[in-house]
């Protein structure tokens, strides 16, 4: 068992150094903790305005969602990883040929997961909370506790996620059961008043008063899914042989006037029939938006300038770019190379899938109008929403051309991105607070993704796939 | 006439590691070449830089009279290429795959070439049937059959039989010669040498990335019973050696 998970922790480190140089790689948890070392200093400034409480919350809750998001990517990444290596290039698939059960073998990746990405972000953050902690004023003691609570909102987001995905991988029924099962239940207990709201969100709870019990209930909140997921965890995919009408041809067909019409239609097919789109809809989209749609919620009431729905429509553009991510990871590009197709023509057909997925963008905009009732500034949040994602998308195809997902943890990209796509965000959600209205001039910005994406061709023409 | 593909000191390296190292070499239209050497000589990634799908260290390749380098695409458009480890995407049927290459490739009557090559590599049955559900030997066939669903003029084909059963090799092998035959040109990898032996009008043996040897097979033949003899004592396995 340590051995293999001393194997797995090397091949994930490999992969990733490979990729994009082990300088680069290694730099990114300092990049990290530097981000949050110079975000403490600013908070500590805000803390003037926002409540300490909130603040916690806040953070808490960021943490939360960095677990659901990396849960998200390693659980569906494992289909991901498999159809870009192949089976046996991955320890843990060529392991299933070692007297371990698979069972086992998952147990070990799932450890060797929450401790590689606990080791990639949660430690830096925590080391830059605390190189801050003599200038934002919070008190050392604190700083052992808030490692805690924080490492623990993590965890809960990875298990919620392994969770729910291990429900979806046995059936979308069973996973709709289950959510609308613990929705009501929690919705009773809410309307009862039974319980403080506050132990819906355990390691929130037991920041605020550390006690025994507490620590108890967060770990017992966090340990019973994880189990659950392993006990229940599936590898097998039923087999059964089945025979499926030409799906393709019509629908290249209706597309025959696009250049990139043959591969998107491969792509739309082969997204919907693996299941991918519903996947990735639900935990690198939809619950994310979620989290964040109660993070500005909460921000909002503290800070009486925020448009809600604007605000949230810039952040939902920048989730909406990540679907740029889930077109091109599905596939392994190598699976194209030797057709008469080249990386520009890659990227312009990813481009296209891209945008027809961009509804669902809108759609988030939508659910937020609906939410908040703010129907006076839905059509600039909708445009802005729209252009910000493809703003956003634009430089990450300049960027990374087609391999967005692994080139993230690349340190010079991660910066330039920040860079490229930061301060155009803020500034746009702060005129656009100003009067909605303005968020109409967003539309601005398909000239820069226009040039963007042109510059990419050419940046991308011969690159060469390092995993082929 | 000008040769079908001709390689002048072709080099890849990876890192220290040359996997092709100046490699030279002409193909004559209507041969039957066979590319040899044993595991991890670089006969894949010779296939590779002539097919631009990875761009050599140094050195330059012509392939129908177009430089790889920098028309990638345009030599794609013309060729057919049998990949050694890409598999047909997961989710697609057979059926759906060879419609998708059709149309990327822009053939008209895809729809009855696919037919054709259903039933004369017999697998109609699998049809409908997600690829990722086939057998490695259903895969290799609709592989073998997208490389040659535009009837190319040249196809470079790597490891292409290793899938297959005794009898499915023997019609592809027909179907090779006849294809070289009707004037078209093959450009095979192999490590088995009796396919080499059996089928190749000329051979090029590969070792370490180098050439060692190129010429006709009939050549060969004249001086050693079998390819095989020959081979070994080229990358240095041989008695003699
Ligand atoms: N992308 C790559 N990165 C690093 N080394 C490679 C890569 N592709 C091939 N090689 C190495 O180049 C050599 C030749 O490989 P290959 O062309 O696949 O040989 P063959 O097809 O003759 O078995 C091998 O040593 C292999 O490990
Ligand atoms: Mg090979």
């Amino acid at each position: 068992m340590r051995e293999l998970f001393a194997v797995m922790m090397k091949e994930e480190w490999r992969l990733h150094a490979t990729m994009f140089g082990s300088i680069s790689f290694a730099l990114f948890p300092v990049l990290i903790g530097a981000i949050t070392f110079m975000g403490s200093l600013i908070l500590s400034f805000i803390g003037e305005i926002i409540p300490g409480p909130t603040l916690s919350f806040l953070v808490h809750a960021q943490f939360l969602l960095l677990g659901i998001m990396v849960g998200g990517f390693g659980l569906l990444g494992q289909e991901v990883m498999n159809r870009r290596f192949g089976q046996a290039s991955l320890v843990a698939y060529s392991s299933r040929t070692l007297p371990l059960s698979d069972r086992r073998i998952f147990t070990v990746f799932v450890v060797k997961d929450t401790v590689y990405y606990i080791i990639l972000w949660v430690l830096p953050v925590i080391a830059g909370i605390t190189l801050a902690a003599p200038w934002s004023g919070l008190p050392l003691s604190l700083i052992g506790t808030i490692a805690l609570t924080l490492s623990l909102s993590f965890l809960t987001g990875l298990a919620v996620v392994f969770f729910l995905s291990t429900l979806y991988t046995r059936s979308m029924l069973l996973l709709a059961g289950v959510v609308a099962a613990g929705a009501l239940f929690s919705i009773l207990l809410l309307i009862t008043g039974i319980v403080d709201p506050v132990c819906f969100f355990p390691p929130y709870a037991l920041s605020r008063s550390f006690t025994v019990p507490l620590l108890l209930y967060s770990l017992t909140a966090l340990m019973v899914p994880f189990a659950l997921s392993i006990r229940f965890m599936t590898t097998e995919f039923p087999g059964r042989e089945m025979h499926i009408p030409d799906r393709f041809s019509p629908l290249a067909g209706h597309l025959d006037r696009f250049r990139s019409g043959p591969t998107v239609a491969k792509d739309l097919l082969d997204l919907r029939r693996s299941g991918g789109l519903v996947g990735q809809t639900l935990f690198s989209f939809a619950l994310p938006l979620a989290l964040i749609w109660v993070t500005l919620a909460v921000l909002a009431r503290v800070l009486p300038d925020t448009r809600l729905l604007i605000t949230f429509a810039g952040v939902a553009g920048i989730i909406g770019a990540t679907i740029y991510t889930w077109v091109t990871e599905f596939d392994a590009i190598a699976g194209y190379t030797f057709l008469p197709l080249g990386t520009p023509d890659l990227i312009r057909s990813k481009l296209a899938t891209f945008l027809l997925l961009q509804p669902l963008t809108l759609g988030a905009v939508g659910a937020g109008a609906v939410i908040s009732g703010d129907y006076g500034s839905l059509l600039p949040a909708a445009v802005l929403a729209l252009s910000v994602s493809i703003y956003a998308a634009s430089v990450m195809v300049w960027l990374t051309g087609l391999w967005p997902a692994v080139m993230v943890y690349d340190v010079k990209v991660l910066a330039a991105s920040m860079l490229l796509i930061g301060p155009v965000l803020l500034g746009l959600i702060g005129v656009a607070s100003m009067n909605s209205l303005f968020a109409f001039g967003s539309a601005v910005l398909l000239v820069p993704a226009s040039l963007f994406i042109r510059g990419s061709y050419r940046r991308w023409e011969s690159w060469e796939v390092a995993f082929t | 006439m000008a040769p079908v593909i001709s390689a002048s000191s072709l080099s890849k390296h990876y890192g220290d590691l040359k996997a092709v190292d100046q490699v030279s070499l002409d193909v004559e239209e209507g041969s039957l070449f066979g590319l040899l050497g044993p595991n991890g000589s670089g006969k894949t990634t010779m296939i590779r830089l002539l097919t631009g799908q990875v761009r050599p260290t140094s050195g330059s390749a012509t392939v129908l009279d177009t430089d790889v380098v920098t028309s990638p695409v345009k030599v794609r458009e013309r060729i057919g290429i049998i990949p050694e480890q890409e598999t047909p995407p997961s989710f697609l049927t057979s059926e759906e795959y060879l419609a998708f290459v059709g149309r990327v490739r822009k053939i008209s009557a895809v729809k009855e070439e696919a037919d054709w090559w259903f039933e004369f590599l017999e697998f109609s049955d699998k049809r409908d049937v997600l690829c990722k559900d086939l057998s490695r030997g259903t895969r290799q066939k609709l592989m073998f059959a997208q490389a040659f669903l535009h009837r190319p003029v040249l196809a470079l084909i790597d490891e292409p039989l290793i899938n297959f059963d005794p009898v499915m090799q023997k019609t592809v092998k027909d179907y090779l010669a006849e294809y070289v035959r009707d004037g078209g040109t093959i450009f095979l990898s192999t490590h088995i040498l009796e396919i080499a032996e059996e089928i190749c009008s000329d051979v090029a043996i590969i070792h370490r990335g180098r050439l060692v040897h190129a010429g006709p097979v009939a050549r060969i033949l004249g001086q050693r019973q079998h390819l095989s003899d020959f081979f070994l004592e080229a990358v240095g396995k041989g008695s003699h050696a």
